[in-house]
């Protein structure tokens, strides 16, 4: 996909950075849409669609998180780049909690903006290119079922599963080297893409939060393997024991 | 602050342990009084039975009485002297009433210093949070400008712009500066209000004169954007206010009026003043972009940003109407808010008393 076909959403309330940041990215080919206002990105969402959006935090109306967090209870998947001038851990965890990608504190250097912004954008191209045919947009495991596209799944109980985004991504940089270990490094990358945690330790609970929603007994898993003090080792059918 | 709230705490603790040591002191010794009156009232009781056994044994009442001086015999019984009892009770009763007494005064005493101490460390705690409040929100005030700074200035270093584009970058840049400046200048002023350090003259100032002057400085800034400002001072009319408080306060509700006209591509500012009673009211009215009726006492507070338009090119520092709000109220005067909600225009009005 080039720069031109993706859309990014522009929400900022301040006009000078609002409109800096849309001509440097329409300078990049891609096509841009600005709102200055939380409320209003939300209502955006209810007939449009974009590819990333880059979110302020402190806006009026709505905050940024809110404004992320709304988007995700709805269902949309779309990536956001928080962009904010509190710039502390506990905040960066809070952004990236709510269903951020990345996060970025003001101020930014432009070239580390335009690459995290290419950064996400080829991330979530990975992740449609590997969930496009019919046989790689299901994953199906000791009777549980995962529909990447839906980010939704069906656990062996048959109780459905609605996936976060990046529930989906590792469970897709898992499913695709079955039987093989993947360093939490791979999957801070291959999902994240920065060093936007403080700890690989973040992986280890999404990692929990999977084996909850479809292990029989969360705490002697058979799918989702820890190698200790390595990674973890997806095993579809189960066989192997921890 | 640290050394100082090491003292409190100190202090705190102790006036603590004191406070409970006080009740351990009221408590022993009532029951120490408590114990020494069953000793006493059992050694009646052994005197009486020896003295009883003594009788028996044909010993002389007198004899018995310079034994056991609190033991009397009549008509061959033995008895306690009368009043001994009377007394002995009488004894528990003052000293339980004396420790009651001088424990609850030490208590009360004790209670004060602890609620003393505690409102010391909680307005303390008050103080440190409002300065962290304080420093983050400036912080993030500025980091906005910075950024935008930041940005323009990559732009130009990264792409080949034509000249237009980058004089519009250079326009953006000096705004960006000129914003931090008034933010500079209004958290100082902000600062200073807030702590009282300013000390403003209350004397007879022809009002008028001020509202023109003000008028004066922004009517090409004015014109530019669309507005038009119309003012209506009676000449003749005076205010009991210090000159240089009035000039900011007209001057601050005047860049606000701009700001609110401005997003919507012009339109009109009135500046009225008339005589009520012993006061004068002067309203700043404008057809800007107005605000929410509930918010009217929301937007004097320090850094309150209302519902900007979209492509409003407008950046408050959410410290320009706080100003006016402390400036008015260090001179006796008072300030007002109004508008009939979001697009439909606001009035301020700023009140003083009149020489």
């Amino acid at each position: 996909m080039s720069e031109a076909s993706y859309r990014v959403l522009v929400v900022e309330d301040d006009p000078h950075l609002s409109a800096g940041l849309a001509e440097n990215l329409r300078a990049e080919g891609y096509a841009v849409e600005s709102i200055g206002d939380g409320q209003a990105a939300v209502d955006w969402f209810t007939d449009k669609r974009c590819d990333l959006i880059v979110l302020d935090v402190m806006l009026p109306s709505l905050d940024g998180f809110a404004v992320c967090k709304t988007l995700r209870e709805r269902g949309t998947t779309t990536p956001v780049l928080f962009l904010t001038a509190r710039g502390d851990p506990a905040d960066r965890i809070r952004g990236l909690e709510s269903g951020g990608d990345d996060y970025l504190a003001k101020p930014f250097h432009l070239q580390e903006f335009l690459l995290r912004v290419r950064a996400i954008l080829r991330r979530w191209d990975w992740y449609k290119a590997s969930s496009a045919s019919a046989a790689t947009a299901v994953l199906k495991f000791g009777g549980n079922e995962v529909d990447f596209n839906a980010f939704r799944g069906r656990s062996y109980t048959g109780e459905t599963q609605e996936l976060t985004e990046k529930e989906a991504m590792i469970l897709k940089v898992l499913a695709e080297k079955p039987g093989e270990i993947v360093s939490r490094e791979d999957l801070l990358e291959r999902v994240w893409g920065y060093d936007v945690f403080p700890s690989t330790r973040t992986v280890d609970n999404f990692i929990l939060r999977l084996r909850k929603r479809f292990e029989h007994d969360p705490a002697n898993p058979k799918h989702f393997l820890t190698v200790w003090g390595v990674g973890y080792r997806f095993v579809p059918d189960g066989r192997a024991s921890a | 602050m640290k050394s100082a709230r090491l003292f409190q705490l100190t202090a705190l603790i102790l006036v603590v342990v004191s406070f409970f040591q006080v009740c351990y002191w009221v408590i022993a010794q009532r029951a120490y009084t408590l114990t020494k009156v069953g000793q006493i009232q059992t050694l009646y009781v052994q005197q009486l039975e020896a003295s009883r056994a003594l009788l028996a044994a044909g010993t002389a009442p007198e004899r018995i009485h310079a034994i056991f001086p609190d033991v009397t015999v009549q008509n061959g019984q033995a008895a306690l002297v009368p009043g001994l009892s009377e007394s002995l009770g009488a004894e528990q009763q003052r000293r339980s009433t004396q420790y009651l007494w001088e424990g609850g005064f030490f208590l009360l005493a004790l209670c004060l210093c602890i609620a003393v101490i505690w409102r010391a460390l909680r307005a303390e705690a008050e103080i440190l949070k409002e300065q962290d409040n304080f420093l983050a929100l400036v912080s993030h005030q500025f980091k906005t400008p910075l950024a935008s700074l930041q940005l323009s200035l990559e732009t130009m270093a990264l792409r080949e712009l034509p000249p237009e584009r980058s004089k519009a970058l250079i326009d953006r840049m000096l705004s960006d500066l000129m914003r931090m400046e008034t933010m500079v200048s209004q958290i100082l002023d902000s600062v200073r209000l807030d702590r009282g350090r300013v000390e403003f003259k209350r004397e007879p100032v022809p009002l008028a004169g001020i509202v023109t002057r003000v008028v004066g400085q922004f009517q090409e800034r004015a014109q530019n954007d669309h507005i038009g400002i119309e003012t209506a001072v009676p000449d003749g009319v005076q205010i009991l206010a210090d000159p240089l408080a009035v000039d900011v306060v007209v001057r601050n509700l005047l860049e606000n009026a701009l700001a609110a006209v401005v997003p919507l591509g012009g339109g009109k500012i009135s500046l009225n003043a008339r005589t009520v009673g012993t006061e004068v009211e002067l309203t700043v009215r404008d057809s800007g972009i107005g605000f929410k009726p509930e918010d009217h006492t929301r937007l004097f507070e320090k850094f309150s940003r209302l519902q900007p338009v979209a492509n409003s090119s407008y950046y408050g520092t959410g410290l320009g109407l706080f100003i006016v709000r402390r400036l008015m109220e260090l001179v006796g005067g008072r300030v007002t808010a109004r508008s009939e909600g979001l697009g439909r225009g606001s009035e301020f009005v700023l009140t003083w008393q009149q020489p």
